[in-house]
């Protein structure tokens, strides 16, 4: 199949498939709800409807979307980073070290907002942000970027922000379920004022990605010959890692650690429409943000009670990391 | 007309300079050849020049400005690089590694342009790569692989060329057709290319003046005829070889006694 045979398909496939999902989140649910339902209330809209609908329904596609768009970015912007398409954010460590960001600011009671981020939000943004600093310098230590290094590094810091996560959480004893969400993810606790929080983040890391599209794809060619073609190369990694680190911070801030989606989604989209990086990040926040809603669709429709959605994405995405590393041998 | 102009550079990593003190000067349209064993400076001097290196001192001049003052964009516009052979990451398609040639002169959130075609045209057509526009790096051989990249520097349309060690891992065959490329580069379209190269015959071919690089200082500069002698290849390379005009151009070469039969 040709890359534009391919690129064409994939928009077609995915505008249906993202508007088939909408629709489907609208209708699926514990309450009993077809078509004419729907199609009754957007005529003549009432109450009862809307609670279940639009604040229940709608606000939990809208976040399940957005937090699948934003990791799905995020690994397109390090798997690109890294010159690796086995990077993505819950690999390297920075969904994790997000994850016990958040916590750590709860368990502290250090809730303030600045500039619209929570207290759980800023401290998940930072340590998000050093996580991946501190993959990256170690890597570049190591003499160009080493995939053992990257993937070690990233799973001991995982690993070890994980378990302090779950130390902090059992430290205040309330909460199995708090552990449960913020290391599998769930969007049970969705509601608009998360949408609105992390919507403006995510369009304005996905248009400044697009700016500086041209210059992730110099960077395939490594640092030296980036520049050499005329990318100011330091400051363009310095903008890819404070985004790719924000995203992921957002979506652990409202979701909890989702993993695998952002290894995922990039690699089947470059596969499909190429690896120019303009178009990959687009269409992998699209393919991305679908994915997720058909996962929390699953989630919340496959068993009576609702499964933590990481568990879908690790059941799709581990085989498939395991699939990467068999084939890379 | 100089297109650069070195003086005084030293250059090199964290760890220290590697070049020290070098002065150079190429003419416009001259094809010349920096020569030196591993580790003689070939490699940083090339990259320092373009300013990719931290750690300078002295002045560069390129078409009279000063390319330490000049951002990566603006150097561009004037230097093409063609690095040392590596791997390709990711599958882009022959024409978009092309294309990445032009990134200097675009807009960032521009579409390339009919420029930008034509430029990406006339590179393929002069490294003959346009048959295999469509096909990914790693379906092609290192000569191919390497006339691509060749092809990515001439669509950055500058006046200079410089090329790290440019047929270092290909056979002979190939390193044949790829210096003839550059010959014809220079011949035809007036381009200045200066190569770092460690083969002394293959330098001795085609550039019109060499340059000899030891422990990242100008041992020796001249034309093949004043500088590949015996004496300077045992001063700069260490090793002791007889040197011969070539039966067809004249042009000194290296030659080889190797073991002796009656020993």
């Amino acid at each position: 199949m040709s890359r534009k045979t391919g690129r064409r398909l994939f928009w077609a496939v995915s505008m249906f498939l993202c508007l088939a999902g909408f629709l489907l989140s609208l209708l699926l649910g514990p309450v009993r709800t077809t078509p004419g339902d729907l199609a009754r209330f957007i005529q003549n809209p009432d109450r009862v409807r809307a609670a279940i609908f639009i604040d229940l329904r709608l606000s939990r596609a809208v976040l399940a979307f957005l937090v699948g768009a934003a990791l799905a970015l995020s690994g397109a912007i390090l798997q690109g980073y890294f010159r690796n398409p086995m990077a993505d954010p819950f690999v390297v460590g920075v969904s994790s070290g997000a994850s016990l960001g958040a916590v750590l600011a709860t368990a502290l009671g250090f809730e303030a907002a600045v500039f619209g981020f929570s207290g759980p939000g800023l401290l998940a943004f930072l340590f998000g942000l050093g996580i991946v600093s501190i993959v990256y310098a170690l890597s570049l230590r190591r003499g160009g970027f080493k995939i053992e290094t990257i993937l070690l590094t990233g799973i001991a810091a995982g690993a070890l922000a994980s378990a302090l996560t779950t130390f902090f959480l059992f430290m205040r004893s309330d909460s199995y379920d708090q552990a449960v969400f913020w290391l599998l993810g769930s969007f049970q606790l969705a509601e608009w004022g998360q949408a609105a929080t992390i919507a403006p983040w995510v369009v304005l890391c996905l248009l400044a990605s697009v700016w500086l599209a041209r210059d992730m794809d110099l960077l395939a060619l490594g640092d030296e010959t980036a520049q050499a073609l005329g990318s100011p190369v330091r400051r363009v990694r310095k903008a890819f890692l404070v985004m790719s680190a924000l995203l992921a911070a957002l979506s652990v801030a409202v979701s909890g650690i989702i993993g695998f989606v952002g290894l995922v989604v990039p690699h089947w989209v470059r596969l499909l429409i190429g690896p120019g990086h303009r178009t990959l990040f687009v269409a992998s926040a699209l393919a991305g943000g679908t994915f997720l809603l058909y996962c929390d669709l699953l989630a919340r429709n496959l068993l009576p009670a609702e499964l933590p959605i990481g568990v879908i994405t690790a059941a799709v995405g581990a085989p498939f990391f395991i699939y990467l590393l068999h084939k890379k041998r | 007309m100089s297109i650069l102009e070195v003086s005084g550079l030293s250059a090199g990593y964290d760890g220290g300079f590697v070049v020290h003190d070098v002065s150079l000067a190429v003419e416009a349209g001259e094809f010349v050849a920096i020569l030196g064993r591993n580790g003689s400076g070939k490699s940083t001097l090339i990259k320092a020049v373009q300013n990719l290196l931290g750690n300078v001192h002295g002045q560069v001049l390129c078409g009279g400005e000063d390319v330490f003052r000049m951002g990566p964009r603006r150097v561009a516009a004037k230097i093409a690089y063609v690095p040392q052979m590596a791997e390709p990451v990711f599958e882009y398609a022959v024409e978009e590694i092309v294309l990445m040639g032009r990134f200097a002169r675009q807009g960032r959130f521009e579409k390339s342009s009919a420029g930008d075609a034509a430029a990406v045209a006339e590179a393929m057509r002069l490294t003959d790569v346009a048959g295999m526009r469509e096909k990914r790096l790693s379906q092609l051989s290192g000569g191919e692989r390497q006339r691509v990249f060749i092809a990515r520097a001439l669509a950055q349309d500058t006046p200079l060329l410089l090329l790290d060690e440019p047929s270092s891992h290909l056979d002979i065959s190939y390193q044949v057709e790829i210096y003839g490329i550059l010959k014809g580069l220079q011949k035809d379209k007036g381009k200045a290319v200066v190569v770092a190269e460690h083969n002394v015959n293959l330098a001795a071919a085609y550039a019109r003046r060499l340059v000899f690089l030891k422990d990242g200082g100008i041992a020796a500069e001249g034309t093949p005829a004043e500088t590949v002698t015996a004496a300077n290849v045992l001063a700069i390379f260490g090793a002791d070889v007889d040197i011969r005009p070539n039966t067809r151009s004249g042009l000194p070469e290296i030659s080889l006694a190797g073991g002796r039969v009656d020993e």
